[in-house]
């Protein structure tokens, strides 16, 4: 005869109760997602901004993954096309390569409630607009005169102070294209900016990895490199003498989108993500400092730090077609690397 | 357990690393004959873009000279020590072991961009140049192959430290004494007893160094810059940058191929040393 003693009972007691939760942490569950974010200031204002409103607005849990845009694409591509999170966020070189991998679900913008607040394009059937970023010229007002324009990095003083970053990045990607449009070079053509390059090389101080391009500018190995607007904010904030020039030609800018994984088993939650992030509150929140955003909703106006009134702007800035960028790219790359060898 | 059965003890280790390292090593091998990462056709392209190219080819040689001149450079300053730690009091040798292994508690990445503030144009090195006037105007030494070689000798210095010093704690002094005795110099007693009985250490050291130093990517993209090519950025590049995974296989094999080439020359040498 079996007996029932006291642990026993108070096991299978316990274990009832532990199967009478899982529905409750199934419904937990439901409302928590996964977000790749960009590493750095991106991660920083996410956390602090858009996951508190997402859980106020919708209940929804986020957890982010630090990972750059073609990071993001290569853990998806590695991954055979599921990505091990539910939401994206890319530029447009990335965006494209995305496009092509199939690696996105389809995007209904129906479903925003925000919808309304971004300009006309700005969601699709494969994502969502969620920032724009502004690329120009960073220069040490303390060191060196203000570059009028991308011809003036070619010039000996300036050249002198120049960090250079290759094709691995959108905002490295258009200015070198915007650098080889000023001496003659085209997106087809890009022989005069490498035959440039060749004159000059001998003194730039840097040619680095784009996450270096910061730190070299703070310990002054450089003074003048091309970078967004985002990160001159982000370093004068910290005691760095940094300004933005707006190139004569203008500044070139483009577009910081999400979007959801194919395959993503919280759809309805990653859809309220991308809600909240282009809601007014968080969009006027991120474009504060110290984040200083760029924004997308019309109701809210850039920082003093962007050389914009409204997103409106936008359109008067030079912009670029990735789907002709991104076949040229990897030959890009390559010459880069040879040309610039010791 | 009989000892015939004794191989089961292995059994654990012997799975796992077939599935975690054998299987993707394979796989790897596999995508770098193929036409894409899907292994869709047969290619020899990527191997034809690496060994046909002179310009990948010397990213091959770059990465080796790069890990011999950093095994050189940490050689000169270990072995020194080394010997200092053999005859120091136990205070001192505390103070050099404490030494060695501080590196080691910081994160490399810390260590890689302590550097750029040493090696800048407005770094400490260059600063204290200038003000003694030795120097007219900031001299490059970050983005340069010796500023690099400075850094790695730095990070990579407990690596080549701690084997010798084992090995050299483990010479019996009766041995020196001897040596010593029977009439033999300072020198004669190192080049006879002390380096044949630290060999050990001394190549082990190396082959950390030299592996380590050849495939130190953070240190090499911060410190070395994009003029310096070296085989782990154009793996990482061709990977995550540009998608050509065929490329990037056959980049990685060529890396691991040429760090093992050496380490087993290392060890070779080692034999051939015990057994002279």
């Amino acid at each position: 005869m079996t007996t029932l003693s006291r642990r026993t009972l108070m096991g299978a007691a316990l274990g009832t109760l532990g199967a009478a939760g899982l529905p409750f942490r199934a419904a937990q569950a439901a409302g928590s997602m996964t977000a790749a974010v960009y590493p750095g200031g991106w991660d920083e204002a996410l956390r602090a901004v858009l996951a508190p409103a997402l859980k106020q607005a919708h209940g929804v849990d986020v957890a982010f993954e630090p990972l750059f845009a073609v990071d993001q694409i290569a853990k998806a591509r590695a991954a055979r096309g599921v990505a091990p999170f539910d939401v994206f966020v890319l530029d447009p070189g990335p965006r494209v390569s995305g496009m092509d991998l199939k690696l996105f679900e389809p995007f209904d913008p129906a479903r925003l409630s925000n919808r309304a607040r971004l300009p006309a394009g700005y969601s699709d059937e494969v994502g969502a607009g969620v920032a724009a970023q502004v690329v120009g010229i960073a220069y040490n007002p303390k060191k060196v005169a203000r570059p009028a324009g991308w011809r003036d990095l070619f010039k000996p003083e300036f050249a002198k102070h120049l960090g250079l970053t290759g094709f691995g990045t959108t905002f490295g990607t258009i200015s070198l294209i915007e650098m080889a449009k000023s001496v003659g070079g085209s997106e087809a053509d890009m022989e005069p900016l490498f035959t440039e390059l060749r004159k000059i090389l001998s003194l730039v101080p840097a040619v680095a990895q784009p996450a270096a391009m910061p730190g070299l500018f703070q310990q002054g190995q450089i003074d003048i490199m091309y970078t967004n607007t985002y990160t001159v904010t982000l370093l004068k904030s910290r005691g760095v003498d940094i300004e933005f020039a707006v190139p004569e030609t203008g500044a070139a800018a483009f577009g910081t989108t999400m979007h959801i994984a194919k395959g993503s088993r919280n759809i309805d939650a990653a859809y309220q993500y991308i809600d909240t992030m282009i809601s007014t509150p968080v969009q006027a929140a991120l474009a504060a400092p110290p984040y200083s955003f760029v924004p997308v909703n019309t109701e809210v106006k850039p920082g003093a730090d962007v050389p914009m009134k409204s997103i409106d702007d936008l359109r008067s800035f030079v912009t670029h077609d990735w789907t002709k960028i991104n076949p040229q790219r990897p030959r890009w790359i390559d010459r880069f690397n040879r040309e610039m060898a010791k | 357990m009989t000892e015939q059965g004794a191989w089961r003890l292995a059994l654990p280790l012997a799975l796992a690393q077939a599935a975690f390292f054998l299987a993707p090593l394979l796989l790897l091998a596999a995508t770098s004959f193929a036409t894409d990462e899907n292994l869709g056709s047969l290619s020899l392209a990527a191997w034809a873009d690496v060994l046909g190219d002179a310009f990948h080819l010397q990213a091959v040689l770059n990465t080796l000279r790069l890990g011999a001149v950093t095994v050189l450079a940490t050689l000169l300053l270990a072995v020194p020590l080394a010997l200092l730690h053999l005859v120091a009091g136990p205070g001192l040798r505390r103070l050099i072991l404490l030494a060695a292994i501080l590196p080691l508690l910081t994160s490399v990445v810390v260590r890689t961009f302590a550097w750029i503030v040493i090696l800048g144009r407005e770094g400490v090195i260059n600063s204290a140049l200038l003000s003694t006037g030795a120097i007219a105007a900031p001299i490059p030494l970050l983005q340069t192959e010796h500023g690099l070689v400075l850094a790695l000798t730095q990070i990579e210095m407990p690596l080549m430290l701690l084997p010798l010093i084992a090995a050299l704690r483990r010479i019996d002094p009766a041995l020196l004494d001897a040596s010593s005795a029977l009439g033999a110099s300072l020198a004669r007693t190192l080049r006879k007893v002390v380096l044949p009985m630290a060999l050990p250490g001394l190549l082990a050291g190396c082959t950390l160094v030299f592996a380590s130093a050849s495939t130190a990517f953070i240190s090499q993209s911060v410190i070395g810059g994009g003029r310096l090519a070296y085989l782990p950025m154009l793996v990482w590049q061709q990977a995550m940058v540009v998608f050509n995974w065929p490329l990037a296989a056959a980049l990685a094999l060529t890396l691991m191929g040429s760090v093992l080439t050496v380490a087993a020359a290392l060890s070779m040498l080692g034999r051939r040393a015990a057994h002279a």
